[in-house]
């Protein structure tokens, strides 16, 4: 993030190790071009991240296979009971598409006030989930709180997994496999996504709390769903806390005070822009405005 | 393998490597230096150019991905060496200090004006969370943006 990263301008022959781009113009022939290069290949849906990578002294890969043209993977389809995202559509056009659904509001939230203007309508919610790397992506905890499902592919064909089990096994992922969709199932519930930045915008958040509650006709939760991102190094949920408030009233200090009570179970991680303690420490507050924010939505 | 890019009308061609950011070819082959590589990472703007008309960080673009899209840079927003409307009101408003953040600035505020004729003060905020300024606390570039478009 901005705090932190020193300046570099670093000269133009170190920056560009040699790598080839292939703009694929089908979902095929970007699976051909994958399982042909093998470890030595990876996608490259918005760049934001891979051009980033000799800031971080990372070596670029020899080959990649730009998706962003791929019609099959920039289609968003909204039915009565799931919403199906293709990975790479930009956190810009994901926030434009769900804004009319209210049960959508966190992963609006997520999806259009992360980074600023110009890098949302790069970044791809498929980079977004496969950076195993990013610990603050925002809608991975987003995602996670609304049960979603990651489809992935390669040259033999299509498998659908829990984004949960994603996450685990994304660092590992066979070369040539590709993430194609995110299947997010439609319920009657309230969500919410607060992030905490330590400007007002534009850095990268300290702490995510991302929320979905549905209450019973007396304001009783139902069913609780809550993630938290950019404390550890991946975004999990919190089933503790998610246990707590069944049953209960849904009560923005109630279930604050019960997550401060639980905060024991993260380990944040250490970082320049902010220490680990730090990070553990705001998700009661967290949790208190995520909840005033659902009831809200 | 080369490619091929319009920049500020100009049909070019480049035989830069593929990952090579956009900002490189600009202003190393290209010779426009208006887009500042400050951060190369998408935080500061000040590289920010149109490409198909969309504000964009040009230190995030590999050049592969410009092939064939219509680039316009800072240089491209005052043609015949006229102002456009918010240079025009930020020259007016006494805004520019150093002056690094500009080009990026400038390119942003042109697409503001162009698509949200009715933006507010916080419109414009919003529209500028990638665009960074060390000098002037944005009081005065906020202002003369509400001055461009009133003067629309
Ligand atoms: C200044 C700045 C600020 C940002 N702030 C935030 C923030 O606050 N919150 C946030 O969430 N994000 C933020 N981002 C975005 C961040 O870079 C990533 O989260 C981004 O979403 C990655 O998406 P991409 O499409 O650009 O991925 P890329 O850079 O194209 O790829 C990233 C990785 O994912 C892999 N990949 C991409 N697509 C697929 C696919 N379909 N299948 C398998 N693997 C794939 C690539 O091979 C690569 O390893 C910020 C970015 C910038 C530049
Ligand atoms: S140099 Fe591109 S955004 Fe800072
Ligand atoms: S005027 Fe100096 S950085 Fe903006």
């Amino acid at each position: 993030m901005m705090s932190g990263t020193p300046i570099q301008n670093i000269p133009v022959a170190a920056r560009v190790t040699p790598a080839s781009i292939y703009v694929a113009p089908s979902l095929a022939a970007a699976r051909d071009a994958l399982s042909e290069y093998g470890a030595a290949g990876a996608p490259l849906a918005g760049g934001t991240w891979i051009m980033r990578s000799p800031i971080r002294h990372e070596p670029l890969k020899t080959h990649y296979v730009a998706i962003g043209r791929i019609a099959e993977l920039s289609a968003i389809r909204i039915s009565g009971n799931a919403v199906e995202i293709g990975a790479a559509v930009t956190h810009a056009a994901l926030a434009a598409a769900l804004a009319d659904l209210p049960e959508f509001a966190g992963l609006v939230a997520a999806a259009g006030r992360s980074a600023n203007p110009a890098i949302r309508a790069m970044a791809t919610i498929g980079g977004n989930l496969s950076t195993s790397d990013f610990a603050a992506a925002d809608c991975v905890p987003a995602l996670l709180c609304l049960d979603a499902d990651v489809e992935i592919a390669d040259r033999n064909g299509r498998e659908r997994i829990s984004l949960a089990h994603f996450l685990e096994v994304r660092s590992k992922l066979a070369a040539g496999r590709i993430v194609t969709r995110i299947i997010v199932p439609r319920a009657e519930c309230r969500t919410a996504h607060i992030r905490l930045p330590l400007r007002r915008s534009g850095d990268y958040p300290v702490a995510i709390v991302s929320l979905s509650v549905s209450v019973d006709a007396a304001n009783r939760v139902r069913v609780a769903r809550i993630a938290v991102g950019s404390v550890e190094p991946s975004a999990r949920r919190w089933p503790p806390l998610e246990d707590a408030l069944l049953g209960r009233p849904l009560d923005a200090a109630e279930a604050a005070r019960i997550a401060a009570e639980l905060t024991g179970e993260f380990i944040g991680r250490d970082s320049v822009d902010a220490p680990a303690w730090y990070r553990v420490s705001v998700l009661p507050g967290l949790v208190r405005r995520a909840v005033i924010a659902a009831r809200g939505s | 393998m080369g490619f091929n890019l319009t920049v500020n009308g100009d049909r070019l061609s480049s035989a830069a490597e593929p990952a090579t950011p956009l900002v490189d070819v600009l202003r190393e082959e290209m010779h426009l230096t208006g887009a500042k590589p400050v951060c190369r990472e998408g935080f500061c703007g000040a590289c920010m150019v149109l490409v198909d008309g969309e504000p964009t960080p040009s230190c995030l673009l590999p050049a592969a991905l410009a092939d064939g899209r219509e680039i316009q840079t800072v240089e491209g927003l005052a043609p015949l060496g006229q102002l456009n409307r918010i240079q025009a009101a930020l020259e007016v408003s006494d805004a520019v200090q150093c002056g690094m953040c500009f080009p990026g600035m400038v390119v942003s505020l042109t697409h503001l004006l162009t698509t949200r004729p009715d933006a507010t003060s916080d419109d414009i905020r919003a529209a500028l969370t990638g665009n960074i300024c060390r000098c002037t606390g944005y009081e005065r570039i906020v202002e003369a943006t509400l001055l461009a478009l009133a003067t629309a």
